[in-house]
């Protein structure tokens, strides 16, 4: 019987060992995070919500890709109930029981089945998205954990404890479980750890209570360092989320920026960040950065990140267009953006190194409140003719339209004017602030520039302060963020609608009565910061199917829909890349055949027009509609 | 001008002719000679003729007499008058006041701005005052710029030392005492008014868009506001504002004015050369002469062996430069490099409106190609329907063939 | 090697925001590599030097002087004190005066040279003397070998000015100086204001003295390029080429055939 005994204690005992190990790394991890600024976070509320965030929110981002939610759920439950159950094995009256290592064997049988699901995403062939380096061996560690624990209890429930079987298949387990253990410092298994922590301790916990969180934090302009120079200006949890990052390459596929071969590569950016805080972080073995520039410069929580001669060039920050997608398909809950902005905020305030290229736009901003440096008062000029109410001097409206920056571009403009007579028409009581309309300063934040943004942001809202009006309608979503979003943290705090939703709302009211479209063939292409940033997907397609058009989805739409690659300054950032963003979209939309793409956004209109050689119409919802409400007559 | 009446009576009599002998007239036999059509056919350009004195300096104060009849009351002017009649050289005996001129005259000859600086002086010095030029020896029409009298002044050598030439004005504008001292407001005129300015302690105005007797103009704050004065001593004035002078030819007497010759003192620059601007290597923004690929061009290399035996400036549109054929900087548009120069020459652009955008300032346009409704095609001044690849090559062979003429001769 | 470099208060074009003016900025950067510049204001606000100071200035000097007082006596009193070795401004201000004779007025008073319209510069080997490339227009330059101290001014062709950083203007310091006394009202010509009028530009070819109506038709183009406009539908390769050249000749941006005078 010593076999036996020996056995039911040194199992369980390997396990115990395992979380031994699995915590001193974790320790040794943390002291890392710990180099990191100080955060606010609710322990305790976090720790009571972590398991409704695994299985609800993590759950849904993982699910887009079925295999490997089956996979996960397989081998990390297994992995799980086989590892708790064996610990619990420490305890003599379940060691004893027969049935109880028939369900441990169980358990690690079903790890097994899921090593072999995690191996055959490497083997024979690594999926492109996936790293290599330790990753690579995961598989092995998992089967040796899984083969090995599955033998040993199911050695203990036979009972046949003696021979030397025993002490191999422990062996085994000991070498695949002190290996998992071993890798959460530095190998995929930190993933579970740090992703767990995460979960707890996320920056944005709105994000878990069902509401699009995804206002930039405001930043404190008096702080000693602006913005983020080196891994220690991150917060520590904003570290630890970097840690969490499980290298699957979702947000690679997802990255506009990347398809387009400019040199961004969310996913390498995430672990160039992990690499840069730690020196003994392990190579990278993903896809590199399109243009394959190696990381260089020194490494360490004080090493500067961004430079030409350091980790990451300033070309692969610029390149993002601020769209989230990374943010929406990363399984981890990994804030890119944020991130970005962060790094991009030291950039420009601590180092005036804004691309060359958006220097006059952001200076123009700054000094007149308008990125092109035009007279506010010319915003209005394109409602030549029109009888454009302007809202100083009248006591108050129901509406506030918002014009935004597509007001002063001549293809927009024509889209305004479509807006303008839909709201004449139907006898909506509304007026635009005129002259005394400024920028939002989306431009500026996005870039970097959080000074010009908070001055504008105030400004606006002194303006609007003046005045009394119902609700802020916008056709530019960028606005409709920054104003609805954003500048609460200001002290502005207004009801902001996007024209699709208002237009919407007047059909459905009745006021507006449009016909049937019939024989126009419409694909949507839904603006970043309308469908990811703010969760409105269906108004514009509710808007479309009234119209009565044939409508068409592109194989990314809505809240995954790919970016037209004007946000985030990145136009005016111009970083030069393999393809345009744009044209990619365009060859997606021309996948569905329909002859026109539908646009609710003045960066989208802009960028998707300037595609050579398209074959399909650019039109916004606002223009489509009176189209069709002018068709009757 | 009012429509012509019919006169049946004179178209009659048009018809006819008299006789010697009294007897009563005969018709014409060849009626195609004089208004067979009814109304005469006005002649728009013989009107506009007619209405000029002879010479055509000047409009006729009464138009009206002028194209009344049924024929030119005048003969046609004819084209080479001004250089056939030798005109008249106007001499001005003892002007009552002296407007001075100080021209760049660069290379000894005077460019459109001076000669609007010396129309401005013309006007400023009415018919009793004079204008007087400060300019170098090789100066040629002087006299036909606008000016009576002319001063010796210019550079002693080629070396580079405004604050002696400055010192040298000066002393020359003591010794002539003129009313008023015009200057270009180039880059070196409007240096070397202001350090005459700051020696002599005159003010300056600067910049003058409008020069008369009874006030000169000048934009300041941003060309919001607009400052009025009376002409002062030392004026600059403003490119392409105030015409240059269009009256018969003056004579531009040489006067000898004896300023101080100034010491022999080492300024402080030690050495000054020209570097010419490279087109090859210049700046969009600065090229003078800008040739540019866009999409209908299959084979870069001609185009990149053209660009030089132009001696032009390379650019591209929009969509070259993001395949990564055409370096970024090369890139004429809204969101490239808006252009400010003399001549734009487009091969296969199609010209759209972000393009548009980016040539708006070019003085000149010349576009080749395959698309006759291209909006690049309506803008150009000189506009080719055709393969752009093949004219280019054309073009490489006809300078080829004029640079092989060059050297044989040689 | 100190660089003092001039701050006016400058005007944004549309917005009439106080900013520092372009060429300001750029001499700026033209100053920072060569060594540290120190901004020098005089004016009765300081919110310009606070805007130098975020685009590349070190340190920047306020002399407080009441508004439409002639700046040039408190600047060459500071000057004349602090003996920089350069002495930067832009050739012209933005949204004041922009009669761009402070400059000058500067060089006179401290008996300095000045080098105007400067578009980059360098040390040169000899201890003391600069390497100023000069703009001519279209990108054409001189360069310049000078020995200073002395003054220059800045032309629009210069590098770009380096971005405004809210950090480094934040961080900058500004030390405030008293006018020294003695300083009197600037004593310019009378001069009336009104908004500005804009007006019709000289169109080249135009004919000089003509009548209305001809100066009309060369106004709106009837006998510029776009009435000499021409259109060649399929000519041959060749009549386009030769078409071409004489046009670009005609224009004067291409040379004429290689003459044989020269060997």
């Amino acid at each position: 019987m010593t076999g036996p005994v020996l056995l039911t204690t040194l199992f369980p005992g390997l396990v115990w060992a395992m979380a031994a190990l699995a915590l001193v790394q974790v320790w040794r991890r943390a002291a890392l995070w710990r180099a990191g600024a100080a955060a606010p976070v609710a322990w305790l509320d976090g720790l009571a919500k972590l398991p409704r965030r695994y299985l609800v929110d993590v759950h849904h981002v993982v699910a887009r890709d079925a295999y490997a939610s089956r996979m996960h759920a397989v081998v990390a439950g297994g992995l799980l109930a086989a590892s708790v159950l064996t610990a619990l094995a420490i305890l003599p009256p379940l060691a004893g029981s027969r049935i109880y290592w028939v369900l441990v064997a169980l358990a690690f049988a079903v790890t097994a089945v899921g090593s072999f699901l995690v191996g055959a995403r490497r083997y024979p062939e690594k999926q492109k998205r996936l790293s290599a380096g330790r990753f690579q061996i995961l598989p092995f560690l998992l089967v040796a954990y899984a083969a090995g624990g599955t033998l040993t209890a199911l050695l203990l429930a036979l009972g046949g404890g003696g021979g030397v079987l025993a002490p191999l298949a422990l062996l085994l387990a000991a070498a695949g479980g002190l290996g998992l253990a071993f890798e959460v410092r530095h190998g995929p298994m930190r993933h579970a750890a740090a992703g767990a922590l995460h979960l707890v301790a996320h920056p944005r916990p709105g994000r878990f209570e069902g509401r699009p969180d995804t206002a930039l934090q405001p930043l404190d302009l008096d702080a000693p360092r602006l913005g983020s120079e080196m891994p220690a200006d991150f917060t520590w949890n904003r570290l630890l989320s970097y840690d969490a990052c499980v290298s699957c390459g979702r947000c690679e596929i997802a990255c506009p920026a990347f398809a387009a071969g400019q040199p961004l590569n969310p996913k390498r950016l995430i672990q160039d960040l992990v690499a840069g805080l730690s020196p003994a972080e392990p190579a990278y073995a993903g896809n590199p950065y399109p243009g394959g520039r190696e990381a260089e410069g020194e490494r360490g929580p004080l090493a500067r990140l961004i430079g030409p001669d350091a980790r990451i060039h300033p070309d692969t920050l610029w390149s993002c267009t601020t769209c989230r997608a990374c943010v929406e398909e990363c399984p981890m809950m990994i804030e890119h953006v944020d991130a970005v902005v962060s790094l991009r905020r030291h950039q420009t305030l601590e180092r005036g190194a804004l691309p060359e290229k958006a220097v006059g736009p952001v200076t123009d901003l700054r000094q007149a409140g308008e990125p092109g440096g035009r007279s506010l008062a010319a915003r209005t000029d394109f409602a030549a003719g029109l009888d454009l109410p302007v809202l100083d001097g009248r006591d108050g409206v129901d509406v506030l339209l918002w014009l935004g920056e597509g007001a002063y571009d001549l293809r927009y403009g024509r889209t305004l004017r479509a807006l303008v007579r839909l709201l004449r028409q139907a006898n909506v009581d509304f007026a635009v602030l005129g002259a005394e309309e400024r920028d939002t300063g989306d431009l500026a934040r996005r870039l970097g520039d959080e000074a010009t943004f908070q001055s504008l942001a105030r400004a606006n809202i002194a303006t609007l302060a003046r005045h009394r009006f119902g609700r802020i309608v916008t056709a530019d979503p960028h606005a409709l963020h920054a104003l609805r979003n954003e500048y609460p943290a200001f002290g502005g705090h207004y009801t902001v609608m996007h024209h699709t939703a208002f237009l919407l709302e007047l059909i459905r009211a009745g006021k507006l009565v449009p016909n049937r479209l019939e024989d126009v063939s419409v694909t949507y292409h839904d603006p970043c910061y309308l469908a990811r940033y703010n969760g409105e997907t269906e108004a514009p397609r509710a808007v479309l199917d009234a119209i009565g058009v044939s409508r068409r989805e592109m194989g990314r739409s809505g809240r995954r829909a790919m970016c037209c690659g004007g946000g985030g300054g990145a136009p005016v950032s111009d970083v030069p890349g393999e393809r345009r963003i744009p044209d990619l979209r365009m060859a997606q939309a021309a996948e569905t055949g329909a002859g026109i793409v539908a646009v609710a956004c003045p960066s989208c209109t802009a960028m998707l027009e300037g595609v050579p050689d398209r074959k399909a119409e650019i039109r916004d919802i606002a223009e489509l509609l009176l189209q069709s409400v002018e068709a009757g007559r | 001008m009012s429509r012509l009446r019919r006169d049946p009576r004179a178209e009659r009599a048009a018809q006819q002719i008299a006789r010697s002998d009294g007897a009563s007239p005969r018709p014409r036999y060849d009626r195609t000679q004089r208004a067979t059509g009814g109304r005469p056919r006005r002649d728009p350009r013989a009107e506009r003729a007619g209405q000029r004195v002879a010479g055509g300096v000047r409009p006729r104060y009464e138009i009206g007499q002028v194209s009344r009849g049924e024929g030119p009351v005048l003969a046609p002017r004819p084209q080479a008058a001004p250089e056939a009649v030798a005109p008249k050289i106007l001499i001005l005996e003892a002007p009552a006041f002296l407007i001075a001129v100080v021209p760049d005259a660069a290379g000894g000859r005077l460019s459109a701005h001076d000669r609007q600086v010396l129309g401005a002086a013309r006007t400023l010095a009415g018919r009793d005052g004079g204008v007087v030029i400060l300019a170098p020896d090789a100066c040629e029409g002087i006299g036909s710029a606008g000016a009576d009298r002319w001063v010796r002044f210019g550079d002693d050598a080629a070396a580079y030392d405004p604050a002696a030439r400055a010192a040298r004005l000066a002393a020359t504008l003591g010794a002539l005492a003129p009313r008023h001292v015009l200057f270009p407001e180039s880059l070196d005129g409007g240096d070397l008014a202001r350090r005459v300015a700051a020696r002599m302690g005159a003010p300056l105005f600067g910049n003058a868009e409008v020069v008369a007797a009874t006030g000169v103009i000048r934009p300041a704050r941003g060309r919001r506001v607009e400052q009025r004065a009376m002409p002062g001593l030392l004026t600059t004035v403003a490119p392409d504002a105030v015409a240059e002078y269009g009256g018969p030819p003056r004579e531009a007497r040489l006067l000898d004015v004896e300023a101080a010759s100034m010491a022999g003192r080492t300024g402080p620059i030690l050495a000054a050369t020209r570097i010419p601007a490279d087109p090859a290597t210049v700046p969009l923004t600065l090229a003078d002469f800008v040739t540019a690929a866009g999409n209908g061009i299959r084979d870069l290399d001609t185009f990149r062996r053209l660009v030089p035996a132009l001696r032009a400036t390379p650019g591209a549109s929009r969509v070259l430069c993001d395949a990564g054929l055409m370096p970024r900087q090369t890139q004429v548009g809204a969101s490239g490099t808006v252009l400010a120069a003399t001549c734009y020459f487009a091969l296969g652009i199609s010209g759209a409106p972000q393009h548009l955008q980016g040539v708006a300032g070019c003085e000149h346009v010349v576009a080749v190609n395959t698309d006759l409704h291209a909006a690049m095609i309506e803008r150009a001044g000189l506009a080719i329907v055709q393969d752009a690849q093949t004219v280019m090559e054309a073009l490489l062979r006809r300078l080829a063939v004029e640079a092989d003429a060059g050297e044989q001769v040689a | 090697m100190k660089i003092a470099v001039l701050v006016s208060t400058g005007r944004h074009p549309v917005s009439g925001a106080t900013v520092l003016s372009r060429l300001e900025a750029q001499a700026i950067r033209l100053a920072a590599g060569l060594g540290e510049p120190l901004g020098l204001h005089a004016g009765p606000e300081q919110a310009v030097l606070r805007e130098a100071l975020g685009q590349g200035l070190v340190r920047g000097e306020h002399i407080v002087v009441p508004d439409g007082v002639d700046p040039v006596p408190a600047l060459a009193a500071r000057l004349a004190a602090t003996k920089p070795d350069l002495i930067l401004a832009g050739r012209r201000g933005q949204g004041g005066d922009e009669t761009g004779l402070v400059p000058y007025a500067l060089a006179e008073t401290l008996d300095l040279p000045l080098i105007p319209d400067v578009v980059a510069m360098a040390s040169d080997d000899e201890a003391g003397t600069l390497r100023l490339d000069q703009s001519l227009g279209r990108g054409a330059l001189r360069r310049v070998l000078v020995r200073g101290p002395l003054v220059v001014t800045i032309h629009p062709d210069a590098p770009a000015p380096f971005a405004y950083a809210y950090g480094q203007a934040r961080r900058g310091t500004i030390v405030p100086l008293d006018a020294a006394p003695g300083t009197v009202e600037g004593t310019g010509p009378t001069v009336e204001e009104r908004p500005y009028r804009r007006r019709p530009k000289l169109v080249k070819g135009a004919p000089t003295g003509g009548s209305a109506a001809e100066r009309l038709k060369a106004a709106t183009g009837e006998a510029g390029t776009a009435a000499s406009g021409r259109l060649l539908v399929d000519p041959d390769p060749d009549e386009a080429a030769r078409e071409i050249l004489a046009h670009l000749r005609q224009i004067g941006v291409l040379a004429p055939p290689t003459r044989p005078s020269i060997p």
